[in-house]
């Protein structure tokens, strides 16, 4: 699902945010991402759904270079790419069933269909309640819940999370696994950019670690 | 379907956020559709009563003394030789006379006491229906006086004169006018829509990274733009009709407008109009759009 050739990522004056990333993920795996702070993880993120283009190498998204990609097919492809980003990107005047509904909208679903699915996970992410407040009146925890559910609502073929639970207590970073570890399931392709070790902790998923915008490791995580 | 459903709904989004600077962008565009079709208006109808009045150009020439049979077919040969004309009248003294006893009707006895030949003769000419542009009647008007024997030539120079200089004036004013339909359509629109942009720049940057086609993005500021090329044209050709009818209520009667017959457009002109202030103002909103979506 994801190739990625001797990637590299720097930005002006001289900073080197990623340098040499070389790693593939295969479609339907679930990918975990570590690293401290500044490490590169939500540059890498963003390379891959074409929010930022590399300065070296070459990155693949389900067969395409995306960084060749223009205009409608590139907007098809990331129709196909759900993103829970780290800083949210919630529009903070419209609700949380709106926010929600936007990656539907744009790919046409039927009115129903939308109102359907956005109930449908915000039981499952224990938010609903929320159904008709506006975002800027969430807490942080709740704001990160909407985001995720923003990114899955439109079942798409690759799930790219950021940070999913750094705001969450136990019980509902679990939820937010479950959901998806769901999707998961259902065929979409998962890479998790976390600092909680718990997440992934004995799962027997492949962990990349990146240090300085380097590859540090790349294992399964076992024990 | 559901594209229109979205389409309406976002329209309406941008609608509600920035309606008093659509407001204001509707009320402009009203305003410039009813300042140029107002003299529009006035120039085609300058235009049918132009050509109403040259219907019965005719210029007339008085002569020094009545011509004879010998010396009026010099003459014709003489008026023919500048350009074929429609029709030449010789008009004697008495024909004179008795015309304009006619003209008199009841009060006619005033000529009593007048000789016959008081007036002088005259010949009467209408030109060809191509020789009826302004400069050319001018002209022959010209040779027309440089002719032997003749005293004066008439066509009603004066009114000609100033109706033609009205006419060009007008011709400007309604270049202009246009001229300010389409900057005040192209641009207000432009700047409305970059407005309103600008106010949901976070919202089109998330679109576009949940893979909002163009013509997603792009649908609903056009239709705004036909929206305010529609209801602005819609508005000011109603004011302008409103006004028209008022017009002709308060000044009916015989006098100036009979002459001029003042009409309203007909309704394919109505339909040009709102069409291309449609057009215009959906090329505004295009600019706006596309230079946002390249970024
Ligand atoms: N737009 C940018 N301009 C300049 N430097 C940037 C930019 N974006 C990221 N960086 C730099 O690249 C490096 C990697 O940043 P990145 O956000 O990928 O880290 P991260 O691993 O996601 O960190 P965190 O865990 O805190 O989210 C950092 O040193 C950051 O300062
Ligand atoms: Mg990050």
């Amino acid at each position: 699902m994801i190739e990625m050739i001797k990637v590299g990522r720097s930005y002006l004056p001289d900073i080197q945010a990623l340098t040499d990333i070389s790693f593939a993920v295969a479609t339907g795996e679930m990918f975990f991402l570590i690293g401290r702070s500044g490490a590169g993880k939500t540059t890498l993120l963003k390379l891959i759904c074409n929010m930022e283009t590399p300065t070296n190498g070459l990155i693949e998204v389900a067969g395409y270079n995306i960084n060749k990609l223009k205009g409608k097919k590139l907007a098809f492809l990331r129709q196909k790419i759900g993103v829970a980003y780290q800083d949210f990107k919630l529009l903070s005047d419209r609700t949380v069933a709106e926010n929600i509904a936007i990656s539907m909208e744009v790919s046409y679903k039927k009115p129903q269909a939308i109102n359907q699915r956005v109930r449908d996970l915000l039981d499952q992410l224990q938010l609903v309640n929320k159904h008709d407040t506006l975002t800027c009146e969430l807490s942080r925890g709740e704001q990160q819940r909407v985001t995720l559910a923003r990114s899955v609502a439109n079942s798409p073929r690759l799930i790219l999370v950021d940070e999913p639970t750094g705001n969450l207590d136990a019980s509902t970073t679990e939820r937010v696994m479950e959901l998806l570890t769901r999707s998961n399931k259902a065929g979409a392709t998962i890479v998790i950019a976390t600092h909680d070790e718990s997440i992934y902790r004995g799962s027997n998923k492949r962990v990349m670690e990146l240090r300085d915008g380097k590859i540090h490791s790349l294992a399964r995580s076992n024990h | 379907m559901n594209f229109w459903f979205t389409v309406f709904r976002q329209a309406g989004r941008n609608l509600r956020q920035t309606w008093a600077s659509q407001l204001m962008t509707f009320l402009t565009v009203s305003l410039s559709v009813l300042i140029f079709a107002f003299f529009s208006l006035v120039y085609t109808n300058m235009l049918g009563a132009g050509s109403r009045l040259n219907e019965d150009l005719r210029l007339v020439v008085y002569l020094d003394e009545e011509p004879g049979p010998e010396m009026q077919e010099q003459l014709r040969r003489k008026i023919k030789k500048f350009d074929d004309v429609e029709e030449i009248r010789f008009i004697s003294r008495i024909d004179a006379y008795y015309r304009f006893a006619d003209q008199l009707g009841k009060d006619s006895d005033v000529l009593n006491d007048i000789p016959e030949d008081f007036l002088p003769a005259s010949i009467e000419i209408i030109p060809m229906k191509s020789l009826r542009g302004y400069n050319q009647v001018k002209l022959f008007s010209e040779y027309l006086a440089s002719l032997p024997g003749t005293e004066k030539v008439q066509y009603g120079q004066e009114w000609v004169e100033r109706f033609y200089y009205f006419t060009k004036l007008l011709t400007i004013v309604v270049m202009l006018s246009g001229m300010l339909l389409i900057l005040t359509a192209v641009f207000m629109v432009a700047y409305t829509i970059r407005l309103t942009i600008m106010n949901r720049q976070d919202e089109l940057e998330l679109l576009k990274l949940v893979g909002a086609t163009n013509s997603y993005i792009r649908t609903p500021f056009l239709l705004e733009g036909i929206l305010q090329g529609f209801m602005g044209s819609i508005i000011g050709m109603s004011a302008l009709y409103a006004l028209f009818r008022w017009i002709s209520f308060h000044f009916t009667g015989p006098g100036l407008l009979n002459l001029f017959q003042f009409n309203f457009f007909p309704p394919i002109v109505i339909l040009g109009i709102i069409f291309s202030s449609i057009c215009l103002c959906s090329y505004g909103s295009y600019t706006s759009i596309q230079k946002f979506l390249k970024m």
